[in-house]
């Protein structure tokens, strides 16, 4: 860029001078910032997935984000391709869209997630973040690839960085000082098992008309059509979700996570208590327990199937817990840094609280309890790797195969 | 319900019976399940056999049962821990692949392999890559098994048409297969499109150094989302190139995109490029 050359919103949205310069460069007031919008500080928007969420999700982009284009399978006959589009593809060529909305199933999250960073857009992305593990990796490498901004759907952990026994916690759990965790944190009910479980005698159905079937399955495998495959119900279906406790799961450890600094790391040790799964409709399940290696543990317990979990009874993180040097290091230590809001983010290109690394991180806790659900095995996961060690048939569905032409 | 009429009928008739709404939510007993699908097993390939023969197509029929205790099977034997009874299980699934069964159950059978099979069904699975019906369900199942599933992949490219050529190239990708460069970067001049980007993803997914050149042609393509899509390419190369300390071939890379993408639009890019480049030192 040129010296004293006037900076457009979109080269600074585009670029990384923002980043760098905003506020040395560039008048604030020109470029808008939290309660000094410009009346003329806009940014193109588009929402992917126009289903029960879609206006919802469009909605937390902010105040400032015009709808330009709406995009779904089911607008077949109806799309112009020019407001109403069925192919997301079509839209994110389209340079006058900034962010984008993604309220599709599961499935399509980390592709159109992805594919919007690579044409230089800025996420907003409906939770889960994913379908399996490795997606929410590629989506987190996509985002500092392009240094675009990116956010979950699930903002739990606004409010939970906020409250001051969190931020304690937050503390103690960062510093490392507490060798031996003996925290437990159960999530008892609350996780939709029979609401979001797939019907395992549907029988096929004719395509509706306005339905692209082949575009709805994506990257899944192409099935025979019925309703309960689409449409909400989607979630009990291995190929579109994992039912209710990958829908509900991410809402309820998203601030959890955040509140025992783990946007960084995940379980090593992953146990079901659960019948066998069907091999494509999900069902019911009686706890999780995952335990990661300073000795926290995270539990899921379903209360809708077998007996409760027992093992462990919840217990917070206490200071009383260290020594003395070591409660005098958390006192000194500096709260952390207030998270910043997607319409913020989008303005100042700073980290959206929600990113992408810390985002993959939590859906990795409902795709881990999953796959322990679903092999009946106990799982022994390298954080690091991200690799299910010693299992290769577990690995299987840490990273699953797509239908050409989707891929990672 | 008509009665069972084998030991076999009578072991699957303990599976659960779908509840109102057709889902397995009400009066699932796990030690009953189990116990039955620890007995179908020791019935060894007979009962496995006898379990694919109650397959039907979707429509034609009510195998609720058969189908969740085949897969129950496939998962319960790799449970066991045991490499040779786990073959065992993925041969006998294997041998009533490419014959008369219906193509559904075919798939569903390729499914399970996806699940419990190894590199004694690679074989099997490459045969039917050339088969429209199952193409795209083997490439994932020999994708994900990945132990000697790359010739199979590879042998099948000059066999194959339409859109299964392409999850043929971009599986080649998924695996990785070096020896597959040379047919890759032909099909960068396809005139199918979506060819064009699986193989330009495909030549970067392997890291081959050869193929700049021919990406950076690619990435500059008139098109939006090819451009998009072959830019993404480059940048992978880029990436897996750095890795494997291919440092000049990375920067001809990162100092292409940096210098052509002047268009503010495609600031980004450039500002990847230029990350790209600092990384490279």
């Amino acid at each position: 860029m040129q010296k004293g050359k006037e900076v457009t919103r979109r080269q600074f949205l585009k670029g990384s001078i923002g980043a760098a310069a905003a506020f040395t460069i560039v008048p604030r007031h020109v470029l808008g910032g939290p309660g000094q919008t410009p009346p003329s500080e806009t940014f193109g928007g588009a929402l992917i997935g126009c289903g029960g969420r879609g206006n919802g999700t469009f909605g937390e982009l902010g105040p400032n984000v015009e709808k330009l284009a709406i995009c779904d399978v089911k607008f077949v006959g109806r799309a112009d391709n020019k407001k109403v589009y069925t192919d997301f593809r079509r839209v994110l060529e389209r340079k006058d869209i900034d962010v984008v909305a993604i309220a599709t199933p599961p499935h399509w999250h980390a592709l159109i997630s992805i594919a919007a960073m690579e044409a230089g857009k800025d996420v907003l992305c409906e939770k889960p973040m994913t379908r399996f593990i490795a997606e929410g990796r590629a989506v987190a490498e996509a985002e500092k690839r392009y240094n675009r901004i990116f956010q979950v759907g699930t903002f739990g952990r606004f409010g939970a960085s906020q409250n001051e026994s969190n931020i304690l916690t937050h503390k103690i759990m960062k510093s490392g000082l507490l060798k031996n965790c003996k925290a437990v944190h159960i999530k008892r009910g609350g996780l939709k098992v029979k609401e979001w479980s797939g019907m395992v005698n549907a029988q096929p159905q004719p395509i509706p008309k306005s339905l692209d079937w082949d575009m709805y399955c994506g990257p899944s495998p192409l099935r025979p059509y019925h309703p309960h495959r689409f449409g909400g119900t989607h979630r009990g279906y291995w190929d579109y979700e994992g039912g209710g406790l990958a829908d509900m799961g991410q809402h309820h450890y998203d601030p959890v996570q955040w509140t025992f600094a783990k946007d960084d790391t995940s379980p090593v040790e992953i146990e079901a208590y659960a019948p066998p799964a069907h091999p494509e409709a999900c069902g019911m399940w009686g706890w999780v327990e995952m335990k990661y290696a300073d000795g926290l543990t995270f539990v899921f317990d379903s209360g809708e199937w077998g007996e409760p979990y027992n093992r462990k009874e919840p217990r917070d993180v206490s200071i009383s817990e260290l020594d003395e040097e070591s409660r005098k290091k958390i006192e000194t230590m500096p709260d952390p840094e207030p998270l910043v809001r997607f319409p913020d983010a989008i303005r100042t290109r700073k980290q959206a609280g929600g990113h992408a690394a810390a985002a993959h991180r939590c859906a990795t806790l409902l795709h881990l309890a999953n796959i322990a659900i679903r092999t009946g095995r106990k799982l022994h996961y390298d954080p690091v790797k991200e690799e299910i060690i010693g299992d290769e048939e577990a690995n299987r569905l840490v990273n699953q195969p797509m239908r050409a032409p989707w891929h990672l | 319900m008509e009665k069972p009429s084998s030991p076999l009928a009578l072991l699957v008739s303990r599976m659960p019976d779908p509840d109102e709404q057709g889902m397995y939510c009400t009066d699932i007993n796990k030690q009953k399940i189990d116990s039955a699908i620890s007995e179908i097993h020791e019935g060894g390939r007979k009962n496995v056999i006898g379990l694919i023969d109650m397959l039907v197509p979707p429509g034609e029929g009510n195998d609720v049962k058969p189908h969740y205790a085949l897969h129950c099977l496939a998962v319960y034997v790799c449970k066991l821990n045991d490499e040779r009874q786990q073959r065992r299980f993925a041969e006998t699934l294997a041998s009533q692949l490419g014959g008369d069964r219906p193509k559904a159950v075919q798939r569903y059978l390729v499914r399970q392999l996806q699940v419990a099979g190894g590199k004694e069904v690679v074989e099997t699975l490459g045969k039917l890559l050339t088969d429209e019906e199952l193409c795209e369900p083997a490439a994932q199942a020999l994708a994900a098994i990945g132990d000697g599933a790359t010739e199979q992949l590879r042998n099948a490219l000059p066999e194959v048409r339409g859109r299964y050529r392409l999850t043929i190239v971009q599986n080649l990708g998924v695996v990785r297969d070096a020896k597959s460069v040379g047919a890759l970067k032909k099909l960068l001049g396809d005139e199918d499109r979506e060819v064009r980007l699986a193989a330009a993803w495909a030549l970067a997914n392997i890291g081959d150094a050869s193929s700049v050149g021919a990406l950076l042609k690619a990435a500059d393509a008139e098109g939006v989302y090819e451009r998009i899509k072959a830019t993404q390419a480059c940048l992978l190369l880029a990436e897996n190139l750095l890795e494997a300390g291919r440092k000049s071939e990375a920067m001809k890379l990162y100092t292409h995109l940096r210098d052509t993408r002047t268009d503010p639009a495609e600031q980004y890019v450039r500002d990847a490029a230029k990350k790209g480049l600092a990384a490279a030192g």
